[in-house]
């Protein structure tokens, strides 16, 4: 029997019991609507992750630091990581590692990090911010090259700042960007705040508040830096314009690009600083003239990441990158996906169940059916097939409206999540993803789970007795 | 090497169905043959073993002891595989029953005979289309058996059975459940069939239609020959 005829004998045998069928398949469509959905959804969350990422270029970016530091470092903060991180050999950062970094092949931009916690206050309103001294060079790189406003300083010695979206709606400043979706809460309304156009906050001044250790005060009385601390510094002001603004960031943008105020250099050598610039200055022996706590390095090719890596190691410096860390990150993706690819799985499975009481319903239904078919020639590989043809069509058809199913489901719950979970002032995030490897795996696997239940009818329809079953009403 | 003018030669055949410790002896030591062309009844009471006979030679059972050589060829060294190709390819079944497929028009059952048997769907309609006019089923084809009268339910059966040009039928009981009109018509359908040179075995309890169209009657008693003898049509 060829195989066309018995594709068309199978589903023509379904065709018969239609009510029985649909109800099989409708198990499976319900096993298969669970897992791609919940598949969808990691692989939504890993996606979203994943564009946050290289919308920040944050996959060509390095880290360069005195000490070797990975992610578990920063994912578990405690004293005795610290303690060991401090303990562990660091490579001073200068100018002259600086240069060598920028020598590099590929190596599109290298700058040190330099950070310097600060107050921004406008109209009365203040928060605490973190500015950071990035050079002009920066604009040609994501999401420096693409604002919500304005535009990024062209040189170093621009009188001006950059500001986030997320530091302006602290300030009061609810600048509308265009989506729709701004609009003001009973809470932002009673703290004062203002829905404003992007062109209303350009050229805006805004004051940086920031102190430095007022050295004589301290040294005639000591002790203030025992009581309030206030007195022992110096508060200075110094007021800027908002040159641009950053696009507000999705819910999965990594966090140091959340909140920010980007200085130029030079303007920013006229802001006080405390003698450190980030906890690990503050933790070992302070920052020392001439020296960088981290240096940051952007490749201009993913491609050549590993290969400056190398480079960079060999220099004897410490590497820091994401995708050093993606191997970590796509273990943790792989287990969110196996959880939830499993709790699918126990609902094919007993749709699994489902399509064998089906099968066997089927084979003692049509007992005499197959005595028959045995009689005029029908082969036990003949009889065997037209089942597993039966059980492959409940699997396929099941799994075609099952991936149906499981998009629509996936549409409503990304609408309700979104309305109603992330906020009517974030923007529309797509939480479910459907790659082409989910509609195609997620139809292997429902194939494959039916063909497995069907094979033990099928070997039963195939071992009947002609005889017996040709007596059988 | 001549070959042989039979079709079947059965030697010192035995088939003893069990149930649980009793077993029941259906065919003992049964020795015959079957001339090619021949048209062949065999009789006898319930019991006797004339359907187990014809389901040995049909291929629907085996044998426990003993050889049938079906055109020299001995049965009992057939797998499971060669069995179903010579319930395919050699032999045709007709039973009291009909044994159509319920959901499918005559025509289907035909066609599903024609399906196992390799005939690509081309070609498969038209034949199944010939065949059921040949029985004289030409304008009830699309019909399920449900919608068919016994006779025409056979005429369809026997179309089936040819569907795969076999070399033997094999009838258990055609007319068991016809009107004596209408297994007239069924007889006379066989006996055609028979002088265009198909060998014909037929298993009834009827002996007077068995003497009328067949030229040899088998009597069978408890698993054995007890009678056999040539009719002159």
């Amino acid at each position: 029997m060829k195989v066309g005829d018995l594709i068309k004998l199978g589903f023509e045998n379904l065709w018969q019991t239609k009510l029985r069928s649909i109800l099989t398949i409708l198990g499976v469509v319900i096993g298969i609507g669970a897992l791609s959905s919940m598949i969808s959804f990691g692989s939504g969350i890993q996606k979203n992750i994943t564009d946050a990422f290289e919308s920040n270029d944050l996959f060509t970016s390095m880290y360069i630091t005195p000490t070797k530091i990975s992610l578990s470092d920063i994912e578990n903060p405690s004293v005795e990581n610290v303690r060991n991180l401090l303990d562990r050999p660091k490579q001073p950062l200068n100018d002259s590692i600086l240069n060598l970094l920028r020598e590099l092949d590929h190596v599109a931009i290298a700058y040190p990090e330099i950070i310097i916690p600060v107050h921004l206050r406008k109209d009365g309103m203040e928060t605490e911010a973190r500015i950071q001294v990035l050079p002009s060079a920066v604009q040609q790189f994501k999401p420096y090259n693409d604002l919500l406003a304005g535009r990024f300083y062209q040189h170093d010695s621009v009188r001006g700042m950059v500001v986030s979206w997320n530091y302006l709606n602290e300030l009061g400043l609810v600048v509308d960007d265009g989506s729709g979706k701004i609009s003001l809460s009973k809470q932002d309304s009673v703290e004062g705040k203002r829905i404003v156009g992007p062109e209303e906050v350009l050229g805006m001044e805004i004051e940086i508040v920031s102190a430095s250790l007022d050295v004589s005060g301290v040294m005639s009385n000591p002790m203030q830096l025992m009581g309030d601390t206030k007195q022992a510094f110096k508060e200075k002001v110094i007021p800027l314009p908002v040159i641009g603004i950053l696009k507000k960031p999705g819910p999965f943008s990594p966090g140091s690009y959340k909140g920010g105020c980007l200085l130029p250099p030079q303007t920013a050598e006229s802001i006080p600083r405390l003698n450190f610039s980030s906890v690990w200055d503050l933790l070992g022996k302070g920052k020392q003239e001439g020296k960088y706590s981290s240096i940051y390095v952007r490749v201009d090719d993913i491609r050549e990441v590993e290969k400056i890596r190398k480079k960079v190691e060999d220099m004897g410096l410490n590497v820091f990158s994401i995708s050093d860390q993606i191997s970590e990150i796509k273990r943790g993706f792989l287990i969110m996906d196996s959880i939830l690819g499993a709790l699918g799985t126990v609902a094919l499975l007993i749709a699994a169940l489902g399509i064998i009481n089906t099968m066997i319903m089927s084979i003692i239904e049509r007992r005499r059916e197959i005595g028959i078919m045995k009689s005029i020639g029908g082969s036990e590989a003949n009889i065997r097939m037209i089942f597993f043809v039966e059980a492959g069509a409940i699997g396929l058809i099941g799994a075609i409206f099952g991936l149906i199913l499981g998009w629509i489901f996936t549409k409503i719950a990304n609408f309700v999540m979104n309305r109603f979970i992330l906020g009517d002032d974030q923007p529309v995030v797509d939480l479910f993803y459907f790659p082409m490897w989910l509609i195609v795996g997620a139809i292997i696997f429902s194939l494959l789970i039916s063909l497995l239940a069907g094979l033990y009818p099928a070997a039963r329809a195939a071992r009947t007795d002609p005889i017996k079953a040709l007596r059988h009403d | 090497m001549r070959s042989s003018p039979n079709i079947i030669e059965i030697k010192s055949l035995n088939k003893i169905y069990k149930k649980g410790d009793i077993q029941i002896p259906a065919i003992r030591e049964l020795d015959c043959s079957i001339g090619k062309g021949s048209f062949t009844s065999v009789i006898g009471k319930s019991g006797s073993g004339k359907s187990t006979l014809l389901n040995l030679i049909g291929g629907l059972d085996k044998a426990d002891s003993g050889r049938i050589l079906f055109n020299g060829k001995d049965m009992s060294s057939f797998n499971r595989k060669e069995m179903a190709l010579h319930r395919r390819t050699s032999v045709g079944m007709i039973f009291q029953s009909f044994n159509l497929i319920h959901h499918r028009t005559a025509l289907g059952n035909v066609m599903l005979a024609l399906a196992f048997g390799g005939v690509n769907s081309g070609k498969r309609k038209k034949r199944a289309m010939e065949l059921l006019s040949d029985v004289g089923l030409g304008n009830r084809m699309d019909h399920k058996p449900t919608e068919l009268s016994g006779g025409e339910a056979q005429r369809a059966g026997i179309a089936r059975a040819l569907a795969n040009r076999p070399v033997l039928l094999l009838a258990d009981e055609p007319t068991g459940n016809l009107d004596s009109q209408t297994a007239e018509e069924i007889m006379a359908l066989l006996t055609g069939l028979n002088k265009q040179g198909l060998s014909i075995i037929m298993v009834t309890h009827d002996q007077e239609s068995a003497t009328t169209v067949s030229d040899r009657v088998i009597r069978l008693k408890d698993g054995q020959i007890i009678e056999d003898k040539k009719v002159q049509i």
